[in-house]
Formats: C-alpha cells, structure tokens, sequence
C-alpha cells in the first residue's frame, strides 16, 4: 500500500472536506428544484389564498311593472361618501386608523356643512370584519353635498363617492300590500363561498318576497388582493352582475288609483278583477302605508308606528281578512237550489212580519214588516233574508256546501301572493270538531245569509262575482303576467283557461242575474245609491255584524260587475265599520265604476 | 473568485433593495444604502488583511481568542438586548457582534493551533483540547442566547482537525459522544427556539406564530417558479406576507427565490460555489499548514450559513439566525465575511516559499 506522506493526506482531506460541501450544495439545488418547479404550482396556490378575497356584489334589482308598463317598483341611485381603509391607514396600532378615520370625517363635516353619522364602534366593526371594503361615512347625499365634495376631492385623501341601489316606488302608497317592500338582507348560503357581501336588498313582502329569486339576478363578484395586514391592494373583475328580471303584473293603475280612492277614510278592501280571464286589475286594502319608508331601512320609529296602529296598515284585508260574507252569499244559495233542482223555478216564499220561526228561535228579516210573498228575483233585489232561510232549508245545506266549494269558498285560490286566508266554509264535520255539535237547521239558515261561522276573503267573493258575469267559468285570480330578463321583449300572457266550469245552465243565470240587475237598477234595490247613469250593471249587497255585540259594528259588501252584456270588470268592496252597505258602500262602488268607465259627472263622492 | 465575491455583494444590495423598498418605516427604506456603506467599509477591511500577513495575525491569535471571549462575557451583563437577545455591544455607536469575532478568533487560534510543526495528532488529548477550546466560545454564544452561530463552531472545529491530521476514528467516537449529548441541549432551549424546532417537525402546528416566517418562507421560494416573477416583483415580499423585518436579513434568499425562480437560485449557488471553491484552492496552495488550515476553517464556516440559511427558507432546516453570507443585511457579519475572504487572500498572495 503506497505511505502518503502527511501533506499528501492533508490534500485528500482537503479535496474530501470539499467535496462534501459541493455535494451538499447539489442536494440544495435538487430540493429547489422540487420546491420551485416541480411543486412551485402549489405554493402559488397557497399565495393566491391567503391573499384573495371575493367579494358579493348583489345585481340591479329587477323592476315591477303594471300591464301597461307604468313602472310601480324601480330602483334609485344613493350617493354615498365612503373612505378607504387602505389609504388612511396608519402604521401602528387600530387606533391609529381609527383616529385618523375620525379625524377625516371630520373634516368632511366641516367642508361639506353636514353632521358626522360614523360613530366609533362601527369604524372599529368594519376594521374588524371588513377592511377591504369601502367604509360608508354618510349615505344617500343630496346634489349638492355631492358637488362640494367632487369640488373637495383632490385634497381630500382616500374619500370618494360611492353608488348604492335603493328601491323606490314613483307611485307612493299606491298598490303598497300587492308591491310589499324591500329591506336589507343578510347574505344567503350559497353555492361559491365568498369572503364579504356587499348589502344587498330582499323583498320582505307581496310581489317583492314572492318573485324575490327572480328580481334579485345573479350576483356578480370582484376579486381583492389583499395584503397581509388584510387591507386592499388591488381589486380585478370576476364576474358582472346579472340584472334581475322586470315583473309584469295584470294590475291597472288608473283602477288601482279609483279602488283606493273608493278607500279613502276607512278601512276596508277594494278587489276589482277581468271576468274574461281573471286578470287582477286592482287590489287595494286600506289603511294603506308607504313602502317607500322601507328603503333603504326603515326607522325604528315609523316601524313602531305601523305595528301600534289599531287599524293595521301592513294588513292586506283583500286577501288576508277573513269574513262573514253575510248577504253576498245569497246568490250562492240560489244557484245551488236552482242547479240541484231543489225547488221549482217559480218557488214563492213569504216573508211575514216577526220572521220566520224554526223551532224555537226566530229568525229575523231585515224589514220587520216583512216583504209578503216573494220570488227570486225579488227576493235578490231586496235582500230577503226569510226567502233565503226557507229556501236554504228546502235545498238542505250539502248542497250550498259543495257549490261554495265548487266557487273557491273555502280554500286558497292561488293568488301570487303570500298570506292569503282559505276562509271557513263549514260542515258537518267541521262543527263536529270544533264546535262539539252536529249541523244543525238553525246553521243553515246563519249560512243562507252568509253569517254563522262561514267567512271569506274579498278576493274569494270577486272570483265568485267574475264566474257570475261570464257565466261559469272559475278562473284563478292572475297577478303576474311574467316576467323578463333586462333587455328582453315584454312578455305576452297566454290566455288563461278558467280553473273550472260550472256548468250552470242558461235558465240558472238568467234568473240570478235579472235579480243582480235589480239590486242596481230596480225600484227596491238595495243598490239604487250605486246606479250610474248609461251604464247597465249587476250586483250584491251584504252587511255582516262584526265585533263584539255592544259595540254593533257592522261591515258592508258589495259584489257587482258591469257592463250587464259583456262583462269587463268582477268588482268586490268590503268596509269595515258601515251604517249599512246601502248607505256607505253603494256610493262609493259608483264612483269606482264612473272611474273606470271613464263617466264624468256633476257630483262626486 | 474576487469576481464571485464582487457579484455576491452586488447581489446583496440589489435584493435588499428589493426586500425593503416597500417599507413604511424611514430607517428601514434606506437599508440598503447602509449596506452598500458596510460594502464599502468591508472592502477596505479586506484589503488591509490581504495586505497584512496573516502569520503575524497568527502570531497574537491566542490574545485575539482570549479577547473574543472576555467580549462574549460582557455582552452576555451589558450587552444591548434587542429583541430578547443579549448579541450585541455599542462602540460609540457602532454596533458589533462579539460572536463575529470569536468566529473568526477562534479559527485563527485552531488554525495555529492545529499548524504547529511536529504535532502527532494521533493522540488523543490533542482532540479533547480543541474541543475543549471550541466549547468555551459556544457555550457562551449559546447563552446568548444564540443556538445557530453556535452550531457553526463544531463543523468548523470538527473540519479543521480532520484536515490537520486527527485520526477519523477519533472523529466519529466524539461525533458520536456529542449526539449523545442532544437531549441535554434540547433542555437547555429556550422556548422560542424548542417551537420553531417543534414548528419545522411538524410544519402545521403553530401557523400564525412560529410557523409563520416558515411557510411564507416557503410560499415565497415556491412560487418563484422556474423564472421567478421579476425584480421587484415578489408578491409575498410586497403583501407584506413574508415580514419586513425578516426580509432582508435572515430571508432574503426567499426574496432572491422569489423573483428571480429556480435559474436565479442555482446561479447564486453556483456563485458560492465558486467562492468556496476559491478557499479550498487556496487551502491546497498554501505554503504553511496554519495558513492552509485558516482557509478550510473560513471556507467551512462560509458554507454552514449557506446552507444552513437556505435549507432553513425552503423547510428543509429549522428556523436559525444565520444570515446569508455577503448578501443578508447586516454590518457585523459582512465586515466578518470579507475579513475572512481577506485573509484566504492574504495567504494566497502568499504561497510560493521564497
């Protein structure tokens, strides 16, 4: 074995110790390989995450139209003045920021002559939860606050003006219970997580709830690169929002506006409807609020001021108010005996003096003196009440129960709308179960004229009316026509097919109606105070006690259509708190009618 | 090599520019102009030891050896704390490291040491002494508290009597004894050093705290990619996601990784390379064994922060304070690198035997 001398030895060694120092230098470079190219894809992932944030931005809320096209729910700019975070920050701690946000809105105050809304706790909040995004100091400026600032702006650092979207409806109160209105919404749990949501509105009730999903849109997004602080960097596009879709509705707004005037002073709902294919043409209840309130977020105050009114203007009697028809059931009863051939065509009935005796209660007419003998026609045109108990007892109650029911009473009729009342049409079973006795005699004659414990809704008591004026055809009460995506063309209904046919035969209807026609336009018509002069119509009073019985409060009905040939409009008008409906409803169901026919006279109501 | 070195430094102000150029605070903006001024003071230092004779340095390296280690006394009573560590000592104004200077004592003494003429390293007792001599001055770097420049004193020692002379047996039994020693070092560590041990075992432990720097660290080097995202471009650097106040020190590699991807990683590499390679050539060229042994010690302690600092920013090591050799920011440990260049320079002036 060759002897190294002790310096070639220390050669080795050196060229050994070198050796393991560039060999461990290649095994660096073999691991920044693998991190930086084979796995570099990753780790970019990695920065991308905790660097981004997606941000929600809700799309333009659709419109609402009537059928003409007048717009009834729209959307507004609000000019807001926000301030960005990313450059007012100060180094140090939050409360540097925080002073420094305060110390600028305060110096806007002065500028632009208004007050500062931000108080700390909401500047600390949007730190906190928030950074990234624009800190709304004050919203929905007026011109000219805005012109000041644009004036202000370059000196100004990190303020700028900031648009938002409010609902707001051109027409006031107007159609308010079918509209609803909007309020601030919590972000729904969606399918793509996204890091903040810009505030978005949610319809809160009537068409604005019901159609929400569609007039929301899709929301679009906006990407913020943040930096590690958590305050913005740079924002890019993901996605533009998508517009909601405009609603059509069947409403009209010249009958809207006359249905809520036919309100005016007192509570009560106004149903006015297209016998020809169901076509809701106007729905008002009154008192009536001001969805406008709502927008952008209703004070606690007006909020407190809506709930505590005893008249409950947020209520929407024309759908949701359950009551005793009271003699607006007659024709019902009518049909039904006449249809089921209970009772010859001609049947007379007398109504005496103290009324008519069924075991030992008497039932009472309206007229103490009684109406003498009567026939349909008669009978409808004075609303008996005598003829309609004894004709109700020979036709046997099942009878009106399954032509009630056949006409809506009794259940839902579908109305686009949320709350609506089915009503109680009562059976047999029903007083069973919740009165603990059968039906009895004295019920069906409560029931004939449409007391008792029978009640319906407005609405339900129009769609009758409206089968009435076309002769049989039961339609489902249309609120929408459809609705479209921005840009497209309006939507063209279809024609509605009823939801079913009565079958009433000619004879049936001819009858009912000549009664109907006398209620207006006879010389004892309970109606005569509605009659319009040139215009032929048809209809019924009813007027139902209401309350408890010292009180003695009375609500009126009227059901009408018109014209008498041809039907156009199925009108319903139910007021609470009446002398009677003659007296109080009548009139106002003329002025209605004057309106929509477009008859002008000396006298107004 | 003067040329690698001349580029490293170039490189070192270049991305501590980059590192800090972002910065909100006034001193921290301007750092690399101090760089560039420690570059230059660093260049002067390098040129006097060329200039000098490293033997006469040999010479007083014993009183050097003893000096470094009363200054690692004081440090540990009087020394500036900052940040929870007790490194550094104020000279009218100046900040200096005394660990710097016993790094570099130390290896002058070893190198003398180990050089003198005659010596049979086969007996033990001459290992038990240099170890013996190396374990003063890491134990007081290690209360310091400052485990990483430390653990640099033992390849060093362990490279320099190897290439003396000393048998590898012995080597490897006191190897091998040491390892024994690790848990009682592992007890002896302060809580912040046992979690970014804790944090590099197991990398999801602590991700806001300890494991932060580490997975930034990593974020930053990966995504560089093949060709990096440009000069001044690091995302993680301008977020803010890699702190700027490790940055241009102990990270800086992460930056380099970051902006300038896998081909800038491999060329700095391959610079360092070239520089060790300078020092080991000269450690073959050189004319007296204490010379020879004084370029292995420099080239070895050289490639410790190489590899440590950068295995350290791609996961691949703890967290340690280990600076980057001619390119982190920071005076101390510049002045020391181009002191320890210059004196491999200055014996390889020296190396024909006239």
């Amino acid at each position: 074995m060759p002897v190294f001398s002790p310096f070639e030895r220390e050669q080795v060694r050196v060229r050994l110790v070198l050796g393991g120092m560039l060999l461990a230098f290649l095994c660096l470079g073999v691991f920044l390989w693998r991190v930086q190219v084979l796995y570099g894809a990753r780790y970019e992932v990695s920065l991308r995450e905790q660097s981004m944030r997606r941000v929600r931005i809700p799309g333009r809320r659709g419109r609402i139209f009537d059928r003409s096209g007048e717009c009834l729910a729209d959307n507004r700019p609000s000019y807001c003045i926000a301030l960005y975070l990313e450059e007012l920050r100060q180094p140090g701690n939050w409360d540097e920021t925080v002073h420094e946000v305060q110390r600028v809105v305060a110096q806007l105050s002065g500028v632009l002559g208004i007050a500062p809304e931000l108080t700390e706790e909401a500047i600390r909040a949007h730190i906190k939860r928030r950074r990234p995004l624009p800190l709304i100091a004050w919203r929905d400026v007026s011109h000219a606050t805005l012109a000041r600032l644009a004036e202000q702006r370059p000196s100004v650092p990190g303020v700028d003006i900031y648009t938002e979207a409010i609902r707001v409806y051109p027409h006031g109160s107007l159609a308010c219970h079918v509209l609803g209105y909007t309020g601030r919404t919590d972000p729904p749990a969606e399918g793509e997580p996204y890091y903040y949501y810009l505030p978005e509105m949610a319809g809160k009730r009537g068409i604005e709830r019901r159609f929400d999903t569609a007039l929301r849109g899709r929301p679009g997004g906006v990407l913020i690169r943040v930096d590690v602080s958590g305050y913005k960097h740079h924002e890019r596009y993901l996605r533009k929002a998508e517009s909601g879709e405009d609603v059509f509705l069947a409403l009209d707004t010249h009958a809207q506006r006359l249905a809520e005037r036919a309100l005016a002073g007192v509570s009560g709902a106004v149903v006015v409807l297209d016998p020809r294919n169901g076509d809701v043409l106007a729905l008002a209840s009154g008192p009536a609020f001001d969805p406008n309130h709502f927008s952008p977020a209703i004070s606690r105050a007006d909020w407190q001021t809506l709930l505590a009114d005893a008249d409950r203007p947020l209520f929407n009697r024309a759908i949701s108010g359950r009551y005793p028809p009271g003699s607006t059931f007659k024709p019902i009863v009518a049909i039904a005996a006449w249809e089921n051939r209970r009772v010859s065509p001609g049947v007379t009935y007398t109504c005496a003096p103290g009324g008519f005796k069924l075991g030992d209660t008497i039932f009472h007419c309206w007229e103490d003196r009684g109406h003498g003998p009567l026939q349909l026609s008669s009978a409808l045109e004075r609303s008996c009440n005598v003829f309609f108990y004894r004709l109700a007892l020979d036709c046997t109650y099942p009878y009106i129960y399954h032509m009630a029911r056949a006409l809506g009473l009794g259940s839902k009729t579908g109305i686009a709308l949320d709350g609506e009342s089915a009503g109680i049409l009562p059976d047999n079973a029903w007083t069973l179960r919740k009165r603990g006795h059968r039906w009895r005699q004295g019920d069906t004659c409560n029931a004939a004229v449409g007391q008792g414990y029978i009640t319906v809704t407005p609405l339900q008591m129009a769609v009758v009316v409206a089968a009435i004026a076309n002769g049989g055809d039961l339609y489902k009460p249309r609120l929408v026509l459809g609705s479209r995506r921005a840009g497209a063309a309006r939507p063209s209904p279809g024609a509605a097919r009823p939801v079913r046919n009565m079958n009433w035969s000619a004879e049936t209807l001819r009858l009912i109606r000549a009664g109907m026609h006398g209620v207006v336009h006879g010389v004892h018509g309970t109606a005569r105070a509605a009659a319009v002069p040139g215009l032929e119509m048809a209809g019924k009073t009813g007027t139902a006690e209401y309350g408890p019985k010292e009180e003695n409060k009375k609500r009126g009905w009227m059901t009408a259509y018109a014209p008498f040939d041809r039907p156009r409009y199925a009108v319903c008008i139910v007021v609470d708190d009446v002398e009677s409906a003659s007296l109080t409803v009548a009139p106002r169901l003329r002025a209605l009618m004057m309106g929509l026919f477009g008859i002008n006279t000396e006298d107004r109501t | 090599m003067g040329l690698a070195v001349a580029g490293l430094m170039a490189i070192g102000i270049l991305f501590v520019y980059s590192a800090c150029f972002l910065s909100d605070e006034q001193p921290v903006g301007g750092v690399y102009k101090r760089q560039l001024l420690w570059a230059l003071v660093g260049a002067c230092c390098y040129v006097l030891f060329v200039v000098a004779d490293y033997r006469a340095l040999g010479e007083i390296s014993w009183w050097l050896y003893v000096v470094s280690l009363v200054l690692l006394v004081l440090v540990m009573h009087t020394g500036e704390q900052v940040r929870g560590v007790r490194r550094w000592l104020s000279f009218f104004g100046l900040h200096v490291q005394p660990a710097e200077l016993a790094k570099l004592a130390t290896i002058l003494y070893l190198a003398r040491r180990l050089g003198r003429p005659g010596l049979n390293l086969r007996h033990p007792k001459h290992m038990l002494v240099i170890v013996a001599l190396v374990a003063v001055p890491l134990v007081l770097v290690a209360l310091q508290p400052d485990l990483g420049t430390a653990a640099v004193f033992l390849p060093i020692a362990i490279a320099m009597m190897f290439v003396a002379g000393v048998p590898a047996r012995s080597l490897g039994i006191f190897l091998l004894v040491g390892v024994l020693f690790l848990p009682v070092g592992w007890l002896m560590m302060d809580d912040y050093q046992k979690s970014r041990v804790e944090v590099f075992v197991n990398p999801g432990k602590d991700p806001l705290g300890a494991g932060w720097n580490k997975t930034q660290s990593e974020i930053a080097v990966g995504s560089g990619g093949f060709f990096g995202k440009g000069y001044l471009g690091g995302t993680q650097n301008i977020l803010g996601f890699l702190p700027r106040t490790v940055a241009p020190t102990d990270f800086i590699f992460s930056v380099i990784a970051e902006e300038e991807g896998f081909v800038g990683s491999v060329l700095l590499l391959l610079l360092y390379a070239v520089v060790l390679v300078g020092c080991m050539r000269t450690a073959l060229l050189g004319r007296d064994k204490t010379g020879r042994l004084l370029c292995v010690g420099v080239s070895v302690m050289l490639f410790c922060h190489v590899f440590i600092n950068i295995a350290m920013t791609i996961g691949l090591m703890p967290i340690t304070g280990l600076p980057l050799p001619l390119i982190s920011y920071g005076g101390s440990f510049l002045l020391t690198t181009l002191t320890a260049l210059g004196l491999v320079q200055s014996v390889y002036v020296r190396r024909y035997r006239y």
